[in-house]
């Protein structure tokens, strides 16, 4: 039993494995377009919470809301199931495949035999697609790999039961009904806007543009108060965030900036290129921070290369951002 | 046997990742650029120091879809990337 799926491969995986399933079921979506009627970009400091001992900085929104508000907003019918007995979950899976029906599914990283041994992680929500089985052999449609993937039941019954942070307790979902017609431009107006309040208008001072600030102020004192080896350490971890875990480097702003592009399309309104070619420009900002700090984890950083300099280019995205999300908002207005 | 983009990209990433430790004088095409087995030493950190400087050079983007993960594979993956995208 094995429906035929259209494998494309994505940067992140989640707004990969949303445009995947909604282009099976006749909806064709790219990844950025998913990402940005996900509302998936974000930035949030979080120095009390700890991913492997070190603060959480993230740049994209929560595990699950991007498929979430994708479906939401276009009023896409899906139908969910959590389990806490394994050979509930596996039979459930089972019968969506028997039916031809290909299901969206939460797992850990770690358990998945198909990723190279250095690339595995703990981490408890990558999302993929199950489209096929045959004898005790999944077929899978990863999104962050070029081509399919095959996986023992055995194993993906670990990957969906992984204990830990984000378990995903078996947590798979599928697309039940597309409507007919479907007007993207209203969907795309309300996400963008959540996307500039969450960075420009939250008066939190974690989150959006202040949370950059936030976080280049406290990277700063790092050396000071951390001892340089910490310091290193925490900085390495803000670089990997942004450039590897999925984002299409620059912290997600270069797929946002796709988004952006595609929005110009459906709105009928070029100003967004505009915003979009100025975010494209951010992202090569964030890179920078990313390219010097990447040295000076390496022992090797240059004059303009210290954590002071490093804050400077963090305060720099920020002010742009800044502007730009006042900008792009403002848009939406008129 | 490298080819001339191959033997460019060579001297590009020593610059870029500023190695100073011995690389072998014949690297192979289908080296591992990045990890444990890569001869210039490089690890994921310096794998965005090589998007960067690739931009830079080529004015060749390595992004999204096509992520990096699969075009710094190798100095051949890099140099055939760079050749279909080069503007």
């Amino acid at each position: 039993m094995t429906s035929n799926f259209n494998h494309r491969q994505s940067a992140h995986c989640e707004s990969g494995v949303t445009a995947n399933l909604l282009s099976h079921h006749g909806l064709t979506m790219s990844e950025a377009m998913a990402f940005g009627l996900g509302a998936g970009l974000l930035f949030g400091y979080f120095p009390f919470i700890r991913i492997n001992k070190l603060p959480l900085a993230t740049f994209r929104t929560a595990p699950g809301n991007i498929f979430k508000k994708v479906t939401g907003r276009l009023g896409i019918q899906v139908t969910r199931h959590a389990f806490s007995d394994q050979k509930r979950a596996m039979d459930e899976l089972d019968r969506c495949l028997a039916e031809g029906v290909p299901v969206g599914l939460q797992t850990g990283v770690y358990w998945l035999p198909y990723f190279p041994p250095a690339l595995r992680f703990h981490f408890n929500a990558h999302n993929l697609v199950v489209y096929g089985k045959e004898g005790e052999t999944y077929h899978i449609s990863d999104p962050v790999f070029g081509e399919t993937v095959t996986c023992a039941a055995a194993d993906l019954v670990r990957a969906r039961f992984a204990q830990g942070a984000l378990a995903p307790k078996g947590k798979m979902y599928r697309i039940s009904h597309i409507p007919s017609s479907i007007d993207h431009a209203p969907a795309i107006i309300k996400s963008i806007r959540e996307v500039c309040r969450v960075m420009v208008k939250v008066p939190f001072p974690l989150l959006g543009t202040r949370g950059i600030r936030y976080m280049a102020g406290q990277m700063e004192k790092w050396p000071a108060r951390l001892g340089e080896r910490m310091a290193i350490l925490y900085l390495g971890h803000i670089i990997r965030m942004q450039e590897e875990i999925g984002t299409g480097g620059g912290g997600f702003r270069f797929i946002y900036a796709a988004f952006l592009q595609e929005a110009a399309e459906v709105l009928g309104d070029r100003r967004y290129l505009d915003i979009s070619a100025r975010l494209t420009s951010i992202g090569d900002r964030w890179r920078d921070f990313a390219v010097a700090g990447a040295q000076h984890c390496k022992g090797r950083a240059a004059e303009g290369e210290s954590f002071a300099d490093l804050s400077r280019i963090l305060r720099d995205c920020a002010d742009k951002e800044t502007l730009l999300f006042h900008d792009l908002y403002a848009l939406t207005k008129n | 046997m490298q080819d001339n983009l191959e033997k460019e990209l060579t001297e590009m990433l020593i610059e870029a990742c500023r190695v100073t430790d011995p690389i072998p004088a014949e690297i192979s095409p289908d080296a591992p650029l990045i990890g444990p087995d890569s001869p210039f030493d490089l690890d994921s950190l310096d794998a965005v120091e090589v998007v960067v400087a690739v931009q830079r050079k080529y004015n060749v983007r390595i992004e999204s879809s096509e992520s990096s993960r699969q075009v710094l594979q190798s100095l051949r993956t890099l140099a055939d990337y760079i050749r279909r995208h080069r503007e």
